[in-house]
């Protein structure tokens, strides 16, 4: 069987969401616009996670981004726009990053039969990448 | 073609250095002309070219598909 034909929300089935950012592409944003432009990506509470204090992490920012984005891959859904402040990335106290859903993002989980992500984070140099894994809802 | 949108065109030539030009009816996104990340900036740049702003939670991608729907939906010309 091909995992490509199998439904979304076929029982046994999770889709998986990936995303790889370039801190590159993230520092030329900030250059060009500003750190107060990531808070069209990143909540308040998030970009104050992303600072140490040396000042703003940019790979921390590019995990935060690629998180997202994969945790949204995760939905299944097209021709939607990334509802980016509907998606917050928290740190556990162990390190690893919890995401927490709200309005649309809420919405469209739940209508895809999701009632959470798990994601990973990773970055190296100058890129950030992240896997997320819908966790389905009972009786999916 | 209106001074904006052509503000707008030339954004994404900047960044697309390949392309000479970019037909008023072609798919920017099925394209890769804008991606996820560039998508946020493209909205910011749409913002300021046209002087409102815009309701991310009403946006749809289909609303900033061409630039010919650009053009109409938010620089008020209706292109035939």
């Amino acid at each position: 069987m091909v995992a490509g034909s199998v439904p979304a929300r076929a029982p046994g089935w999770a889709n998986l969401g990936m995303d790889i950012v370039s801190a590159q592409r993230v520092r030329q944003m900030v250059a060009d616009h500003g750190e107060s432009f990531l808070l069209r990506m990143l909540t308040q509470q998030e970009l104050a996670d992303c600072r140490t204090d040396e000042g703003l992490n940019l790979l921390t920012v590019c995990g935060r981004i690629a998180a997202k984005e994969a945790a949204f891959k995760t939905l299944r859904v097209a021709d939607r726009i990334l509802p980016w402040l509907d998606i917050e990335v928290h740190r556990a106290d162990g390190g690893w990053p919890l995401i927490e859903l709200r309005g649309r993002a809420a919405q469209l989980a739940q209508d895809a039969g999701i009632e959470g992500i798990t994601v990973s984070i990773s970055h190296d140099v100058d890129y950030a990448v992240a896997v997320g894994a819908p966790v389905l809802s009972t009786g999916n | 073609m209106s001074a904006e949108l052509q503000q707008v065109k030339n954004w994404i030539l900047k960044r697309h250095p390949e392309r000479q030009d970019i037909a008023g009816d072609l798919d920017l996104i099925e394209n890769r002309l804008i991606d996820s990340l560039s998508f946020v900036e493209f909205v910011f740049l749409l913002e300021q070219t046209s002087g409102r702003t815009i309701d991310m939670e009403s946006l749809e991608v289909d609303h900033l598909r061409t630039l010919n729907i650009i053009e109409a939906r938010f620089f008020g010309v209706t292109v035939h």
